[in-house]
């Protein structure tokens, strides 16, 4: 039986082709382009100068007088986004919601991942909740995934947390349900709308706003310059592909599951009927040629919906008109729709509002809906049939064609070489579903690339002698983990990051095939990206725009570095990319156990990787702990540990604030199955994993539920210094008064998403060896243990790991 | 060793003796299928590359330390040539390595299989298992600017693409093949392994959409674009950095068979450096001193008609300041002027793949 119906109820656009649903689909059906060029002096210094840009008034035109202080990323998402609630017809929520709504001080009910763990009838289960005007979700049960491609500056010229922009969204109209920032490059917005599918399935959520948003940035339109990508004209897709132009803007789709929407009389405008996602696993920014990579996220996606090739009408294409790309797209129209192809009209909206970048796939979903609501598919404009590179492809040249669509496949493709495919549907009537199947899934491999050590021998042995090295970078002496002719173009976040992906798998004892590969999955999670790339990239546009550091910004995308991973390993299984701080370590778990659940993947492997942004001292030794916490001693040996014995206290070191570090771990996830068919030794199984978001302590308690009065043996928080004055150890103190509480920060340094998946890896370790950080006492292996993960004022994640 | 193929080759196919193996020189004329190879796609009969498979715990090892690049994480999607070298650091063979799920498949050049096999059984260590598959496997190529389009209509368009040295294995009429875009002369070049008794239909089949072509042309188009000919190229006592195999040669691996030698030749410097000519009447045979100003500065290495430059085209060897393009020298009394590399440009270089 098929999974829970999941629809569109409402739709949010803003781009240089309208300032909203109505106006954007007017603009496509006339044929009407909106690629100008810019007016700002600072890009004269380029000779592409055609953009689809936004004009101000659209947007703050459309917000309250109390939004517009916003930068302008969040403000475009902002206008999108509500756009989509007021047309689903639900109340437009407010921060007010977070003293009025269902969950303590101010955080909402998390969302239980309950695998075989806990009962399900936490707050994050409960149903019954509804928003405050009746009908709609509870604010708890409201997420937001929001995909974007660009690290946001703040005022100072600094950049934000990727998850800020979520952050301010969710806030600002009250969303306290699931929070995810996907940052797979070009593919984010397609991305963000299967993920948003996924937490409904999961029961996490009731309704997720789901979109991308980008805008036009000076560095990456340097970038994009100094690449040669960049058309001098209006972009020319599928026949010219002369180049792209850059757009900005942002989209959002309201999914909910159908059963819940027509109970509250909302109308369906469209069926997510399935996504899929790929990896290339070929090269930085150029896409496989072959168009597998495309071919296999087109196939998973039908797969997924139950459709086969037969049944699509129209592809709306990711067609940036670069050479590379469009010869690509029409290797995967061919590979997929075979005869067929030629019967299959594909077209390019980025002929009218440019490649919108994180929020393309989000902007071209919404085109999607609105083709199968209207029954016309919009038009490539500017085609010159002339050159037509595929001249055995339909390409809606030039004029909207109106035509039965019923299903619409929508393809993104992404530097880092991450594919994204949605299939989209005419909405039908409530029917009978299954609901997800529980699968069990263990952690069987790990992965640490530390200051104290590379591999998990060596950081066991440093939790077992007490060593520390809070700061220290990584040494990656001694042996190989890549190709060196991969190797030495790989900027050191992906090198960390590779050698700690071979690592966990060579500790999972995995020896696949190359066919059993191509069904692996990757889930990276990084808070940050590559400070040496985006910092070497950033440096070369301020010395000269039309000499940027290429290479340097190929890197600077987040999910570059998951995919020099999926390169290196030969990876082509689904793959994304989270990008919520130091939370995003254990929202990547939870992406791979859906995987897993779903029947998409049996094995997947989650890295999470960051580094510190200034450089390491001159003898690789951490640079001094501001305030005292924990550094090494001179003689290597550790300070004293804390009292394993003791419950957590919250006067511990919680207000410490911990030096910064740089490090990459990774885990690897498989199912029970899987694991036991090949004869694996597993170190735990994933018992529940919890997310909470919002601001104050509310998000950590509630994380906390996931325990469900069964206290775990040892918790691995995310102390010391986070957050300040011992919150999180008075949080499991009240949540667990008899579980040590230890954390990893006072070994390596706070290295954000990496410390979230050092916890994940160490809680796995003391299950099966009895072995964690400052516990000496240790009575043994844990049955129980609980990871805990940070984004503080974003997202606060727990992971319970058991024993097999 | 004759051919696989050679009953299949018509009666009037010129053989000959190359190392170990007996190869077709020629199917027709060699200008004729020079042309097929530099104009549309020219079918080659790979049989005289021995194939050698290295499995066993250690074969990974093992190859790390025969070959001279770096193959430690070659997966069985990808293929890459190396040379092979002995302790002295001078070339065994240049071998193209076939990553694969239980070792390494390595691929002679023509002629040289029983040097290399010679030379990994001299080496072969426990946990190694070295296999001659010649009784089983033989390679065809494909080469030309069109050779993408008989791979599509022969085997599968979606391989057609592949990206250079990715190797796919795949099924073609019932029989497990390993396909791979391998490429020796600048065109769209492809290899096909298939079992010898697939390999006379594989060819006939092949037939029907390229034309075959022989050694002489083959290697012709290889010069042209400076591709390595071992057997031309690596002559006693030459190092890899005389030769210019030097991208052949990976000095950043922690060891391998040959390294110190090849270490010790590039911090000594000095030796002699190889050049592209082209301009004398006939063709110069290997040895044949080269002059500047009336001084002895170097010798021949090999030496061609060249179909693309309707003119002479071979290497010499020579002093490492003469070996850069546009210089006059003299050989046999004639002058020469040396050239950059390619020599000519293929064709494929400005087709796409459609």
């Amino acid at each position: 039986m098929a999974l829970r119906p999941v629809v569109v109820t409402g739709l949010g656009i803003i781009c240089a082709a309208g300032r909203d649903p109505a106006e954007f689909w007017s603009r496509l059906v006339a044929g009407q382009g909106a690629l100008t060029p810019i007016e700002d002096e600072a890009f004269a210094v380029f000779t592409a100068r055609h953009a689809g840009q936004v004009p101000d008034a659209w947007i703050d035109g459309q917000l309250p007088p109390e939004d517009t202080g916003h930068d302008r990323t969040a403000k475009l998402a902002l206008v999108a986004a509500r756009q989509a609630i007021e047309q689903a017809g639900l109340p437009l929520g407010g921060p007010d919601q977070d003293e009025s709504g269902t969950s303590p001080a101010g955080g909402g009910p998390g969302q239980d991942r309950s695998g075989t763990g806990p009962p399900s009838d936490g707050p994050g289960q409960d149903r019954s909740g509804t928003g405050p005007a009746g009908g709609g979700p509870a604010p708890g049960r409201f997420g937001i995934i929001l995909g974007k491609c660009q690290a946001t500056p703040d005022a100072a010229g600094r950049y934000q947390p990727m998850h800020r922009t979520a952050d301010v969204v969710a806030t600002r109209l009250g969303l306290l349900g699931p929070r995810v920032l996907v940052s797979t490059a070009c593919a984010a917005g397609g991305n963000a709308v299967g993920l948003a599918k996924d937490k409904i399935l999961t029961g996490e959520a009731d309704a997720v706003l789901a979109g991308g948003v980008d805008p036009l940035l000076f560095g990456t339109y340097a970038g994009f310059a100094g690449l040669q990508a960049l058309s001098t004209g209006p972009c020319r897709p599928y026949s010219r592909s002369d180049g792209l132009n850059l757009g900005e803007g942002a989209a959002f789709l309201l999914l909910e599951p159908l059963d819940l929407a027509l109970a509250r009389g909302a109308t369906p405008l469209a069926e997510v009927a399935g996504y899929g996602l790929s990896a290339d696993a070929y090269h930085a920014t150029a896409p496989d040629p072959t168009g597998r990579g495309g071919a296999g996220a087109v196939r998973r996606a039908l797969a997924d919906a139950g459709l086969t090739t037969s049944d699509v009408h129209y592809v709306s294409g990711h067609g940036t008109g670069t050479p590379a790309n469009d010869a690509m797209e029409a290797k995967v129209m061919r590979l997929v729709f075979g005869e067929r192809a030629g019967q299959v009209p594909t077209s390019s909206i980025k002929s009218f509002v440019g490649h919108t970048l994180g929020a393309a796939g989000a902007v071209e979903a919404v085109a999607s809906v609105l083709a199968l609501r209207h029954a016309t598919a919009p038009p490539t404009i500017g085609f010159d049939g002339g050159a037509a590179g595929a001249a055995d492809l339909d390409f809606v040249p030039d004029r909207a064609r109106p035509m039965p669509i019923d299903t619409v496949v929508s393809n993104n493709y992404a530097f880092g070489g991450n594919n994204v495919s949605l299939v989209l549907t005419a909405p039908r009537g409530p029917r009978p579903y299954a609901e997800l199947p529980e699968r069990t899934a263990v952690i069987t491999g790990l992965g640490p690339v530390t200051g104290v050590g590379a591999g998990i021998a060596e950081v066991a042995e440093a939790l077992a002698t007490g060593r520390r090295a809070p700061g220290r970078p990584p040494s990656l002496d001694g042996r190989t983990y890549a190709p060196r002719s991969l190797w030495r173009h790989m900027n050191h976040l992906s090198r960390m990051a590779i050698a700690a992906s071979r690592l966990a798998w060579e500790d999972a004892g995995l020896k696949l095939p190359r066919k059993a590969l191509d069904d692996v999955g990757l889930v990276f999670a990084t808070g940050a990206g590559s400070a040496e790339s985006t910092g070497g990239f950033d440096e070369s546009i301020a010395a000269n725009p039309n000499k940027p550091a290429v290479l340097s910004f190929s890197n600077v995308v987040l999910n570059a570095t998951g995919g020099a991973v999926c390169q290196t390993l030969g990876l082509r299984g689904p793959t994304t990319t989270i990008c919520n701080g130091g939370a995003s370590a254990s929202i990547a778990l939870d992406c791979a156990l859906e995987m897993i659940r779903a029947g998409k993947a049996e094995v997947v492997l989650v890295v999470a990787a960051d580094e510190a942004s200034g450089p390491p001292t001159p003898d690789g030794s951490a640079p001094p702990a501001p305030d005292g916490s924990a550094p090494p001693a001179p003689d290597g040996s550790a300070p004293p540990a804390p009292d394993g014995s003791a419950p957590p206290s919250p006067d511990g070191d919680g207000g410490a604030e911990p030096v910064k570090g740089s490090a990459a771990v990774a885990f690897v996830v498989e199912s029970a199955e899987h694991c036991a068919e090949r004869g694996g030794t597993p170190y735990a199984k994933v018992g529940a994993t919890r997310h909470a978001a919002g601001d104050g302590p509310g998000p950590l308690a509630d994380s906390l539920a996931l325990l469900a009065g069964r206290p775990p043996e040892l918790v691995i928080g995310t102390s010391p210094g986070l957050p300040p004055g011992g919150e999180e150890a008075a949080a499991v103190l009240a949540a667990a008064p008899d579980a040590p509480l230890t954390g990893t920060a006072a070994l390596t340094g706070d290295c954000q998403a990496a410390t979230g998946a050092l916890n994940v890896a160490l809680a796995a370790l003391a299950v099966r060896d009895g072995i964690a950080p400052g516990l000496p006492d240790l009575p043994g292996p844990a049955s129980r243990a609980l990871a805990l993960t940070a984004a503080p004022g974003s997202v606060r994640g727990a992971v319970l790991l058991e024993a097999i | 060793m004759p051919s696989v193929l050679a009953t299949t080759h018509p009666t009037d196919t010129v053989y000959g003796e190359v190392g170990d193996a007996t190869v077709p020189l020629r199917f027709a004329s060699t200008g004729e299928e020079y042309g097929v190879l530099r104009e549309r796609a020219a079918l080659l009969d790979l049989g005289g590359h021995r194939l050698i498979e290295i499995t066993g715990p250690a074969a990974v090892d093992f190859a790390q330390r025969l070959l001279a690049r770096d193959v430690e994480y070659l997966t069985s999607d990808r293929c890459m040539m190396s040379l092979v070298l002995d302790d002295d650091g001078q070339v065994v063979d240049q071998v193209v390595a076939f990553g694969r799920e239980d070792g390494l498949l390595l691929e002679s050049s023509c002629g040289a299989g029983d040097r290399l096999l010679e030379h990994l059984r001299a080496h072969q260590e426990d946990g190694v298992e070295i296999t001659d598959r010649s009784g089983d496997l033989t390679a065809i190529g494909l080469e030309g600017p069109y050779a993408w389009g008989v791979v599509g209509r022969l085997i599968d368009a979606e391989l057609a693409s592949l990206p250079f040295e990715s190797v796919a294995e795949a099924t073609w009429d019932g029989v497990d093949i390993v396909f791979a875009r391998t490429g020796l002369t600048g065109e769209y070049g492809y290899q096909v392994i298939v079992p010898i008794e697939a390999a006379a239909t594989l060819w006939a089949r092949a037939l029907e959409h390229a034309t075959p072509a022989g050694l002489e042309a083959l290697e012709l188009a290889m010069l042209e674009v400076r591709q390595p000919i071992p057997r031309h190229e690596a002559t006693p006592g030459a190092t890899v950095i005389e030769i210019g195999a030097n991208w052949l040669v990976d000095v950043t691996k922690d060891e391998f068979v040959g390294k110190d030698a090849v270490v010790e030749a590039f911090e000594a410097g000095g030796g002699r450096r190889t050049i592209g000519f082209t301009g004398c009447a006939g063709i110069p045979t290997p040895g044949t001193r080269v002059q500047a100003g009336g001084q002895d500065v170097g010798e021949i290495v090999h030496a061609v008609h060249s179909v693309g430059l309707g003119a002479t085209l071979g290497l010499a060897r020579v002093d490492p300041d003469l070996a850069a393009a546009g210089l006059d020298l003299t050989v046999a009394g004639q002058t020469v002027t040396t050239l950059t590399s390619p020599y000519i440009v293929p064709k494929s270089w400005s087709i796409p793949i459609i």
